[in-house]
C-alpha cells in the first residue's frame, strides 16, 4: 500500500507542476548568481519554495515542508537584504534544491520523503539563526526558524498552532461586530486572550508586533507584486508519461472539425443515395465533388489541429539545462553561461521526451570539450566567460535545434589523426575525407578527442548515441566548427514523428516510400555515365563521386529491367544513389508500425489511396544488410572501405 | 448548508492547489466552481459577474491575494461578496492585514474538508444564509 491511496492523481499533479517550477527555480538561480541583488529573481524563488510547500502539507510531505520552508525563509532574508549572497550561501541553497529535487524523487516513488541530509539542515538554520545573533539590531525584525517559533507558542499558549488564531474572535474584534466568545474551556479562553491581544496590537498597527516581528511571507505589496515570473501556463506544465496538458482552444478545435466532418460525410450520405437511386447529372455530381473536396480540407485541418494538441513548448525541456551546464562549468572551473533562445518552439511531446538525452550530452559536450579554460580563452583573446547557446525554431517543416559554443573549436586534421589512432578508419580513407565528413567523424562510435577522458563526457559513448537517437527520430545532425571560433551542433527534426513524407518509387509495378528527409535529388541515369570505379558502379554529380545502388539489389530482387532513375539518398554521412524503375509521386504517409512482425529493412508501412499497402523502407538497416553481405562473399577489408563510400 | 450551486471562484496559481482546493468543495457538495490562475484573472472574470463565493490564495504573481481583495472591495459591483484568504502560515500580521482589508474568513494550508467546512459554516452564517 503506498502512502498515497485515493491521491494518485493529486501526486501526480503535482510532481509535474512542483517539477516545472523547480526547474524554474533551478534556472533562476543560476541567473541569481550573476545578479545577486535582482529582488525580482528573488521573490521568484522565494514564491516557488513558498508554493512548493503549500503544495507538499497537503500531501502530508512533512520533510519536504520543513525544508522548503528553511529555504523560504532564507530567501526571505535575502530579498529583504538581511543577509547577503556569498558562493558559499549559493552551495547551501543549491544543495537544499537538490534535497527537494530528490525528496520529489522519492514521492515519485509513492513513499513520503525522508528528512533532508542533516547537513543541509543544519546549514541553512545556521544562516538564519547566525544573523539573528550577529545583528540584534537586525534579529529584532527577523523571522526566527519554525522551530523557535513552535517553541514560543507552545510555551505562551494564547496561538491555537495548528489553525492559527481564531478567526471569528480577530475578526469580531477588529470589526467591533462581534464580541468575543466568552470562555468556558481552556481553549476558547486561550483564544478570547489572542483576539484581545491581537485586536490592541492591530490597533497600534502591525510594525510592532512582537514576538515575530516582521515578516514578508505572505505580506502582499512590496514583496510580491513587482514579480512578474513568466507565468507557468497550463500547457507549459506538461505531461511526463502517459497524460498531456492540452489547451481547451486546441480541443474546441478539434471538436469543432470533427463536427463539421459529420456534416460533411451526412451530405456525403445523401449524395451516395442519389447517385445509387440512378441520379448522375451534372448538379449531383457537382455537389459530389465539392463535398469530396471539403472533406479533404476538413481532414487535413483535423490532422493538424490533432497533431498540434501533442505539441508542448521546448522550453520544458531547455529549462533544466542551464542548471546542467553551470555545475559542471563550476566543477570544471569555467565560467559558462547558457543561453537558450526560442523556448516557446513547439515540439511534438514524444519527441521532446526522446531528445532529452542527446541534447544534456552535447551541452555538456560544449561546455567540457567545446570552452576552453578561463585562462586558455583570456591568452586567445576572448572574454574569460562563455557563452553557449541553445537554440529551437521551426523552419517550415522542421524544427532546427542549435547548440553553439564560442570556445575552441574543432579541428579537422586533428579528428582525423585521432580517427586513425584509434583504429576507427585507416590511413588512406582519412585522406579522403574532406573537412566535413571528417568532423563527422566524431559521431562513430570509439571516438573521443579529449587526450584524457574527463569523469564528465569523454568515455567516448554519447556523441554516436546522440547520432543515433536523433536518426531515430527522422532528424539529422551537422557539425560546423572553425578552430578558436567555436563549434555549432545543428539538430534538424520532422515536426511530427506521425506524418512522414515520402518520395513513392516503383520497382516494377511495387511501389516502395522512401523517407523524403533523406532525398536530396531526383536524375535520369544514364548507362554511358556511369563509372566503375573499384568494381563498384558510380555516377559523377556535379563533380561528386557517388556510389549507385540498385534497390533490386539491396531488396535481394532480381533486376529485371535497367534502372532508368536514380535517387540521391543523403543519410548523416553517406550520400549515394538508389536506382529505380520509376517513379509515382509523393505522398504523406501516415506511418502503421510492424510492432510484432517487422522484417529487416522495414520502417512500418503506409497506405495509398487506392488502398495498396506501401512498405516504408529503413535505407540504413538495408545498408548495413547489404555490406554485412558483401562482407560475407568478399572479405572484410573491402567491406571496410564500402562502408565508408556507401 | 449553504446552497449546493453557489458560484465559486477558486484562486490560486499553482493548479494543483487549485485542484485540491476544487476537490475539497466537490466533498462538501459545492460543485459549480471556476478557476483562475492570479488575482487579475480572477477580478476580470469576478466582473463578467454571477460569483457569489471567492477562495483566493494569498502569495501569487501579477495581483495577489490581498490585493485582489482589495479591488474587489473597492468595487461597487462586487464589494459584497465573500472572499476566503488561504495562506501558508498562521501569521498574525497577516491576519490583521486579512481583516483589515475586509476578508470574511481565512484559511491555513493543508486543511481537510472538515475544517474548511465548519470555516465556511461560519462565514455563511453571518451572511445569514
Amino acid at each position: 500500500m503506498s502512502d498515497f491511496s485515493g491521491m494518485e492523481d493529486l501526486l501526480q499533479d503535482f510532481l509535474q507542476e512542483a517539477g516545472d517550477l523547480l526547474s524554474d527555480v533551478d534556472n533562476k538561480l543560476v541567473d541569481l548568481e550573476r545578479c545577486p541583488d535582482d529582488r525580482r529573481l528573488l521573490n521568484d524563488i522565494f514564491r516557488g519554495f513558498h508554493t512548493i510547500k503549500g503544495g507538499a502539507g497537503f500531501l502530508n510531505a512533512t520533510e519536504l515542508v520543513t525544508l522548503c520552508h528553511l529555504t523560504e525563509n532564507l530567501f526571505d532574508q535575502l530579498r529583504n537584504a538581511q543577509i547577503s549572497l556569498t558562493p558559499e550561501l549559493m552551495d547551501t541553497i543549491m544543495a537544499a534544491t537538490q534535497g527537494v529535487r530528490n525528496m520529489f524523487g522519492e514521492l515519485a516513488q509513492t513513499s513520503l520523503p525522508r528528512p533532508a541530509q542533516p547537513e543541509v539542515i543544519a546549514a541553512l538554520r545556521a544562516v538564519l539563526e547566525g544573523e539573528i545573533h550577529a545583528d540584534p539590531a537586525v534579529a529584532a525584525t527577523v523571522d526566527a526558524p519554525i522551530v523557535e517559533v513552535s517553541a514560543q507558542v507552545t510555551s505562551a499558549p494564547n496561538i491555537e498552532v495548528s489553525e492559527g488564531p481564531d478567526w471569528q474572535v480577530l475578526h469580531g474584534a477588529l470589526t467591533g461586530q462581534e464580541k468575543p466568545v466568552p470562555a468556558t474551556t481552556s481553549s476558547s479562553m486561550a483564544q478570547g486572550q489572542a483576539g484581545d491581544a491581537l485586536a490592541s496590537s492591530a490597533a497600534q498597527m502591525t510594525p510592532h508586533y512582537p514576538p515575530e516581528g516582521r515578516r514578508e511571507t505572505d505580506k502582499p505589496g512590496l514583496a510580491v507584486s513587482g514579480a512578474t515570473s513568466g507565468r507557468r501556463s497550463e500547457e507549459k506544465a506538461a505531461a511526463r508519461e502517459s497524460t498531456i496538458r492540452v489547451d481547451t482552444s486546441r480541443l474546441d478545435q478539434v471538436l469543432n472539425l470533427s463536427g463539421e466532418i459529420g456534416l460533411t460525410k451526412n451530405r456525403l450520405t445523401s449524395l451516395r443515395a442519389d447517385i445509387l437511386a440512378g441520379r448522375n447529372d451534372s448538379e449531383t455530381l457537382h455537389a459530389l465533388d465539392q463535398a469530396v473536396s471539403q472533406l479533404d480540407l476538413l481532414v487535413s485541418d483535423l490532422q493538424n489541429s490533432v497533431m498540434k494538441t501533442r505539441m508542448q513548448p521546448i522550453g520544458r525541456l531547455f529549462q533544466k539545462y542551464p542548471r546542467i551546464a553551470r555545475d559542471l562549468a563550476r566543477q570544471l572551473g569555467k565560467d559558462v553561461e547558457l543561453a537558450l533562445v526560442g523556448e516557446e518552439t513547439e515540439v511534438d511531446k514524444t519527441m521532446i521526451e526522446d531528445l532529452a538525452d542527446p541534447l544534456i550530452h552535447l551541452v555538456r559536450n560544449a561546455v567540457d570539450h567545446g570552452v576552453e579554460s578561463a585562462e586558455d580563452r583570456l591568452a586567445a583573446g576572448k572574454p574569460a566567460k562563455s557563452i553557449v547557446r541553445l537554440e529551437a525554431r521551426q523552419e517550415g517543416d522542421h524544427i532546427v535545434l542549435i547548440i553553439a559554443d564560442d570556445g575552441r573549436g574543432m579541428s579537422p586534421e586533428r579528428i582525423r589523426l585521432k580517427a586513425i589512432e584509434k583504429g576507427i578508419i585507416k590511413e588512406e580513407e582519412a585522406n579522403t575525407l574532406d573537412d566535413r565528413q571528417s568532423l563527422n567523424l566524431i559521431f562513430l562510435p570509439g571516438f573521443s578527442t579529449m587526450a584524457q577522458a574527463s569523469a564528465v563526457s569523454g568515455r567516448g559513448v554519447g556523441m554516436d548515441v546522440v547520432k543515433t537517437n536523433i536518426q531515430k527520430l527522422n532528424g539529422s545532425v551537422e557539425i560546423r566548427s572553425e578552430p578558436g571560433k567555436g563549434s555549432v551542433f545543428i539538430i534538424s527534426l520532422p515536426l511530427t514523428l506521425a506524418i512522414l513524407p515520402v518520395l513513392l518509387v516503383l520497382l516494377g509495378d511495387q511501389p516502395f516510400a522512401l523517407p523524403l528527409s533523406m532525398v536530396r535529388e531526383i536524375l535520369p541515369i544514364e548507362k554511358s555515365k556511369m563509372q566503375e570505379v573499384g568494381g563498384k558502379e558510380t555516377l559523377v554529380v556535379r563533380g561528386e563521386i557517388l556510389p549507385v545502388v540498385a534497390l533490386s539489389r539491396l531488396l535481394g530482387w532480381p533486376q529485371l529491367k535497367t534502372p532508368e532513375y536514380g535517387v540521391l539518398m543523403q543519410t548523416s554521412e553517406r550520400s549515394f544513389i538508389l536506382s529505380v524503375d520509376s517513379f509515382a509521386g509523393r505522398d504523406d504517409a501516415v506511418i502503421k508500425s510492424l510492432e510484432d512482425f517487422r522484417p529487416r529493412g522495414v520502417a512500418g508501412v503506409t497506405t495509398l489511396s487506392n488502398g495498396q499497402i506501401v512498405l516504408i523502407l529503413d535505407m540504413k538497416e538495408l545498408l548495413t544488410d547489404l555490406n554485412a553481405h558483401i562482407e560475407r562473399e568478399t572479405g572484410v577489408r573491402q567491406t571496410k572501405s564500402l562502408e565508408r563510400s556507401i | 448548508m449553504a446552497d449546493p450551486k453557489l458560484r465559486i471562484l477558486v484562486v490560486d496559481d499553482f493548479s494543483t492547489m487549485r485542484r485540491i482546493v476544487r476537490n475539497l468543495l466537490k466533498e462538501l457538495g459545492f460543485t459549480n466552481v471556476e478557476e483562475a490562475e492570479d488575482g487579475a484573472i480572477a477580478l476580470q472574470k469576478l466582473q463578467g459577474g454571477g460569483f457569489e463565493f471567492v477562495v483566493t490564495d494569498w502569495n501569487m504573481p501579477n495581483m495577489d491575494g490581498l490585493q485582489l481583495l482589495q479591488a474587489i472591495r473597492s468595487t461597487p459591483t462586487l464589494k459584497h461578496l465573500p472572499v476566503m484568504m488561504i495562506t501558508a502560515e498562521a501569521k498574525k500580521e497577516n491576519i490583521i492585514a486579512a481583516a483589515q482589508a475586509g476578508a470574511s474568513g481565512y484559511i491555513v494550508k493543508p486543511f481537510t474538508a472538515a475544517t474548511l467546512s465548519e470555516k465556511l459554516q461560519k462565514i455563511f452564517d453571518k451572511m445569514g444564509t
